[in-house]
């Protein structure tokens, strides 16, 4: 019973208008008022044929490449079919025909006029008339007997009457109809039909119902009629079978009954309730074409299911069944099938109203095209519930591939499981479809290539965009080229094979030096090329043959390959090649596309291995190609556009969606290219269209991406997406200078300020909606600098936690930059050092050492060589110390005086497992001071010493990551109070700065005395280590030599007793050794000397925060919230 | 104020060029241009992609209101209205001229384009002189007229001020003595 009702479009002007099939049904032919006869090749062609035939058209017939049609001057004329040549008149009238037809076999056509006579006309012999005449009015229709004997007629007058041709009598007449004096004020056209193949019955459209006359006896014997309709019958057609009628109203109904039941199977309703003035059935009977007096076509489709009882239908739309499968992919048809699958579900309650309007006002709709072959499978995949397990599929998946080619009718209700998708057809990225005589052979950002294919001219138009490349080409295309690319070096053309000559590849190397600018390659015998794409200095064409063919830019065959299957598409940009092929079949409108990305020029390599090609759902592809930087991307057939993620293992993220751009429902953008810098989606709007037409000339849009992320109504959210897009288009950066293209500075460090000015913001806004836990999150993603500006905002603004936490992370983020320096420079002391960064390295570490990562590699062997020694050591006695500083695990021995808040070492636990040793090697390096300075000095320089001795000796940068830092420089003390009690008893800040001093000051003390006292021991192995390991490297083997049967501790004990027996010159020799290895003395002077001027800055910024603190607390008192709006970053910005 | 002078100061308005040629923006004194990128649209002033064109350096789009259907609607609408409708823009006269004159070739239906503006520019001066008739004849003081655009003040200016000069004169000698003041449009 469901059948679908095709969204309508627009054909004629408004008026009357008619419509019929060609025999074989591949056309839809209409006339309407404008005088025009279109001939459609299915309800979604963008370019119908046109033939004028008059002025206005009032009807038309069809047969045997035959087109009949009564113009407004008096004429039924004749034109061929389809070529649309006229080819005589037929008969003329002393007013306009009415009305004609055809007889069954073509030989004849019947026409009413409005001068009261009907004319039937031999085709062969137009001189051989006969005329009818008795009809008092104006003739409405006119309907011949299939078996030729009967004519019969309806009339202004009111009557039908059947007539004899060969006697031209009148043998009956019925008053059926209310009289007018015209056709124009005639209620109803009153089309009659006879009843095909059986012949016996005549409908007749009377007022709301159909009242069937049996031949011969001319009784009626039945009435069709439907309790919804309630406004008069148009016009009546017979399906081609005999056994179903289809009559369409004045208010729009369409109406199917089934004859022998006189039950309506099908009842659709015009979408706008116009009147139908015109109605055909397919003649394969799957199908009904109707037209409106509003010059609008329409189709009803899949009417085969309604009439599952007829055999005769169902095999007939059977056959039917290829053609539509096969050219679904022809041309412009995007819309999903999925659209079929719910509309047919739904159409028979469907309002009328709910289909967009701009549909069938626009002439140039891309639209569904024909899916008959699928409806009755969508509708029983609807209706099919569950239970249709996978064991079925599996069973049926063989019979499901060949069902498009082979239906044997019977197969049908047994599967019902997903139905494979046609699989999408090769396409050259930047191309209109092949099939339009004027179309876009290629649009990219180079230029355009336009092909010409129309009765004067084949010819192929090479225009580029920049002159300075090329001046316009002009070529004839006498090889019949359908492909084409476009680079800056050469336009490349290939066209398909015939049975005579091979495929060619033709290239225009316009940049080539030499005079032959031009060379031609035939491809093997049966091999097509079916896509082709240019890279910098290659070409490379995808064949039939699963092949992939390379060729240089001046025609040297290359490397071929084959692909894993049948080519989508291929895109080149530089040295990369891009290629979609058929990974395998899709189902239920889905297509599989698998994806390689390969990489010529220096290192050959395949960076995208066969990968799926993410699409959305029910979609194909529309456009793939790359970024003018060189970043893979494609678009779907929904306007997805995906761009290559680089940085998150070659996956794909959408980055914006054209459809949500376009205006109207059946508006699309057509994409020309895509740049990441500066971020644009160049397109050209088509408007009622999928692809631009070439004249008028349309223009370039550019349209900004749009990452999908959640909330961006939002500020937040506003900000995530554009934090986002900013580092995924930026990515190309990182790619462009690994294979080694120079790269925009300045473009990439303007992006990496606004990176970090969009992470301002959001901190600030964070901020602003008490979130601390992702304020810190977020400063986790800035850079240093900008961490600093953070802690100032978040000090300033009264959180001092937070700031605490942020200053943490900006020392642990300035190590980490100082942990690198040294790895780059210094490379033969660091190996000891190395491992351990290996051990400890955070995620952000990681990716920073990715590109030592190489050297490193190289060193692992020498490394290694030493590790069994080191690793000795690491177990001795004395190492024992030096590990604890290092291992992760062993934050108890850490644990120094100088932490008696909990939450700082709870949070060290979370941010960095090393933290607490941090204590522990500063306080250490801080005793090695205090052998040559007073303490106070040494606390000062504790802060700056410990990172610069640590890093030089290239241990890891986290380590010194001390919170207590500030509170130690000794300048700013009062400030210092207020950090250190915001950290320990952030309540208390309200208290008066007098009460606070004095704890502070007794903190102060605290934290002063302990470092000498608790870990001058470790000082003193830390301190010997570095010498005594270089030593004991050196002397090991004479110990071991001395003294085979000791164990490792005892090696290491027996050891520190010889180096302790050394004379004190030896062993500053070793330290200074030591020193000298892990950092030349110069260097970690200059490194100080950084420090220094950091620590200033710190302390500048420290004595910042102390006034600010100050004032917290008194506008705390105040209880005026301090404003935390995003102006205050902005200013810090600005202060920097 | 010369006709050529109202053309110069239409050369000022925005259009959009579409260039065949790179280049980085320019810093003019009336502000920068740019960047130009082979086939993607820019806004430059007329003046530019004049020059541009006539270098056949790129290709004109056309202003929006260029275009057959709208300028028709322009049309009826100022027929049928008796007062001056808003023209779609403030030197429609003068750009039409300048661009049909030499990008012709870049816009669709130049002639009819031609055609319909001029009509409109006939309508609109057949109405401005029809006012300054019933001004005059009328002898009124002031008028207020709106939606005029520089190019039509000034085709009447000078013709308008010395008519009413003059027969100020002729007036004040036929009626001596009396104090009969015309102001001056």
């Amino acid at each position: 019973m469901p059948c679908e009702r095709k969204p309508m479009r627009y054909g004629h002007s408004e008026g009357h208008t008619d419509v019929c099939f060609d025999d074989t049904g591949k056309y839809i032919v209409t006339c309407g008022s404008d005088g025009d006869v279109r001939i459609w090749e299915s309800l979604d062609d963008d370019d119908p044929k046109s033939i004028n035939v008059g002025e206005k058209a009032y009807s038309l017939a069809l047969k045997n490449g035959k087109l009949v049609t009564a113009a407004s001057n008096n004429t039924v004329q004749i034109h061929t079919f389809p070529e649309g040549d006229p080819d005589g008149i037929l008969t003329r009238f002393t007013t306009n025909a009415t009305h004609i037809t055809y007889n069954s076999s073509g030989s004849r056509v019947a026409a009413g006029s409005s001068d009261f006579m009907v004319k039937v006309v031999e085709m062969y012999d137009s001189s051989q008339q006969k005329t009818l005449r008795g009809h008092t009015a104006p003739i409405l229709s006119v309907t011949f007997d299939p078996k030729d004997e009967f004519l019969a007629s309806a009339s202004c007058d009111g009557s039908v009457a059947v007539w004899k041709i060969e006697e031209q009598t009148q043998v009956t007449s019925w008053p059926l109809l209310q009289k007018s004096n015209d056709v124009i004020n005639a209620k109803s056209l009153c089309r009659l039909a006879w009843q095909p193949k059986a012949a016996k019955l005549l409908a007749v459209p009377v007022e709301t119902t159909v009242q069937l006359y049996q031949r011969d006896s001319w009784a009626q014997v039945g009435t069709l009629s439907d309790d919804l309709g309630t406004q008069a019958i148009n016009v009546v057609a017979w399906s081609p079978c005999g056994k179903f009628l289809a009559a369409g109203s004045i208010g729009g109904l369409l109406t199917v009954w089934d004859v022998e039941s006189k039950l309506c199977v099908e009842r659709q309703t015009h979408e706008k309730g116009y009147t139908v003035c015109g109605l055909a059935w397919h003649p394969s009977g799957g199908q009904i074409a109707y037209t409106d007096t509003e010059g609008c076509l329409g189709v009803l489709d899949g009417l085969s299911s309604s009439s599952s009882s007829s055999s005769t239908t169902t095999s007939s739309t059977m056959t039917k069944a290829p053609a539509s499968y096969d050219d679904l992919f022809d041309d412009d048809d995007d819309r999903p099938l999925d659209e079929g699958i719910s509309e047919g579900a739904r159409s028979p309650a469907k309002n009328p109203g709910d289909e967009d309007d701009d549909d069938d006002l626009i002439p140039a709709t891309g639209r569904a095209r024909n899916r008959s072959a699928f409806l009755d499978d969508e509708n029983s995949l609807d209706t099919g519930s569950l239970k249709q397990g996978l064991d079925k599929f599996v069973d049926d998946v063989g019979s499901a591939i060949v069902l498009p080619a082979a239906v044997a009718a019977p197969l049908r209700p047994v599967y019902d499981g997903p139905m494979p998708t046609p699989p999408q057809k090769a396409f050259q990225p930047g191309s209109t479809p092949a099939h339009l005589m004027h179309r876009f052979m290629m649009w990219n950002s180079v230029g355009i290539v336009r092909g010409y294919n129309d009765d004067q001219d084949n010819a192929i138009d090479v225009e580029f965009h920049d002159t300075a490349v090329h001046h316009a080409m002009h070529l004839t295309n006498s090889l019949g080229h359908t492909v084409a690319d476009l680079s800056q070096e050469a336009v490349l053309l290939a066209c398909p094979g015939t049975d005579e000559l091979a495929s060619k590849l033709q290239c225009l190397h316009f940049s080539s030096w030499d005079t032959n600018k031009e060379w031609m390659v035939d491809l093997p015998k049966g091999e097509d090329v079916q896509a082709l794409c240019l890279g910098q200095g290659w070409a490379a064409a995808a064949t039939s043959a699963l092949m992939l063919r390379l060729f240089s830019i001046g025609g040297m065959q290359r490397e071929l390959f084959s692909l894993p299957g049948p080519v989508v598409c291929i895109a080149g940009h530089g040295e990369q090649l891009l290629v979609v092929y058929h990974r395998g079949t899709g189902f239920d409108g889905e297509q599989a596309l698998g994806v390689q990305l390969l990489q010529f020029g220096q290192k050959r390599r395949q960076v995208i291995h066969g990968e799926p090609l993410p699409l959305s759902r029910k979609s194909h592809l529309s456009w793939l190609g790359f970024t003018a930087e060189g970043t893979p991307c494609f678009i779907d057939s929904e306007g997805v556009v995906r761009l290559l993620n680089r940085s998150l293992g070659n996956m794909w993220t959408p980055v914006c969606n054209t459809r949500d751009n376009c205006k109207g429902k059946s508006d699309h953008y057509w994409v020309v290219g895509v740049h990441e810098n500066p971020q644009q989606l160049r397109c050209i709007p088509c408007k009622g269209s999928r692809y631009p037409p070439t004249l008028p000339r349309p223009a370039v849009a550019v349209l900004p991406f749009k990452l999908p992320l959640c909330q961006t109504t939002t500020e937040k959210g506003q900000m995530e997406e554009q934090y986002w897009r900013s580092v995924l288009l930026h990515n190309h950066y990182g790619f462009l200078s690994s294979s080694g293209y120079e790269i925009d500075e300045e473009g990439q460090s303007q992006a990496q300020k606004e990176q970090q000015e969009l992470l301002m913001k959001m901190f600030a806004l964070s901020c602003k909606l008490e979130r601390e836990f992702r304020s810190v999150e977020l400063a986790e993603l800035m850079t240093q600098n900008v961490v600093t500006l953070a802690i100032r905002y978040a000090s300033r603004s009264g959180r001092m936690a937070l700031a605490q936490r942020l200053s943490d992370l900006a020392l642990e983020k300035a190590n980490q930059l100082q942990g690198e320096e040294p790895q780059e420079e210094e490379e033969e002391p660091l190996q000891y050092t190395r491992r351990n960064t290996g051990y400890s390295q955070s995620s952000s570490e990681m990716g920073a050492d990715r590109q030592h990562s190489s050297h490193r590699q190289a060193q692992e062997e020498e490394v290694d060589e030493e590790q069994g020694q080191e690793e000795h050591m690491d177990e001795g006695d004395v190492a024992e110390s030096k590990r604890q500083g290092l291992n992760p695990f062993a934050k108890g021995t850490a644990a120094s005086p100088e932490k008696p808040s909990p939450k700082p070492v709870s949070k060290e636990g979370r941010v960095n497992p090393f933290k607490v040793s941090s204590g522990l090697g500063r306080s250490g390096s801080a005793g090695g001071q205090n052998r040559v300075t007073n303490v106070l000095d040494s606390m000062m320089s504790s802060s700056k010493k410990p990172t610069a001795l640590l890093s030089s000796s290239g241990s890891t940068g986290k380590l010194n990551k001390t919170p207590f830092l500030k509170p130690l420089a000794p300048r700013p003390k009062t400030k210092t109070q207020s950090t250190l009690l915001h950290m320990n008893a952030p309540k208390a800040a309200n208290k008066k700065a007098a009460e606070e001093r004095e704890p502070a000051v007794c903190r102060l003390k605290q934290t002063e005395a302990p470092p000498p006292a608790s870990p001058a021991e470790d000082v003193e192995n830390k301190k010997h280590k570095s010498g005594f390991q270089l030593w004991l490297e050196d002397n090991r083997r004479i110990i071991l030599a001395d003294n085979p049967d000791l164990e490792e501790t005892d090696v290491i004990k027996e050891a520190i007793g010889r180096f302790r027996t050394l004379s004190a010159d030896d062993r500053l020799t070793w330290t200074e050794r030591a020193k000298g290895q892990s950092g030349d003395v110069a260097d970690m002077k200059k490194r100080k000397r950084g420090e220094e001027s950091r620590g200033d800055k710190n302390g500048q910024s420290e004595a910042d925060e102390t006034r600010q603190s100050e004032a917290d607390e008194t506008s705390a008192k105040k209880k005026k919230p301090l404003d935390t709006s995003t102006k205050l970053s902005a200013f810090a910005f600005n202060k920097n | 104020m010369d006709p050529s002078e109202v053309e110069f100061l239409a050369e000022k308005e925005v259009v959009k060029i579409i260039p065949n040629f790179s280049l980085d923006k320019i810093y003019l004194i009336g502000g920068d241009l740019g960047p130009f990128n082979p086939g993607l649209p820019v806004d430059v002033p007329v003046w530019l992609a004049l020059n541009l064109k006539q270098r056949q350096k790129c290709r004109i789009v056309p202003p929006e209101w260029m275009d057959v259907e709208k300028l028709e609607e322009i049309r009826e609408l100022e027929r049928k209205e008796d007062t001056f409708t808003p023209v779609p823009s403030p030197y429609y006269m003068e750009l039409t001229k300048l661009l049909l004159n030499h990008a012709s070739d870049n816009i669709p239906k130049a002639d009819e384009i031609r055609t319909l503006v001029k009509d409109i520019w006939d309508t609109r001066i057949a109405k401005l002189r029809l006012s300054a008739d019933s001004f005059i004849s009328q002898q009124e003081a002031h008028a207020k007229l709106d939606n005029l655009t520089l190019m039509e003040i000034n085709t009447t200016r000078s013709f308008l001020l010395d008519t009413l000069n003059c027969m100020y004169k002729l007036r004040s000698n036929l009626q001596p003595g009396s104090k009969y003041i015309s102001d001056v449009v």
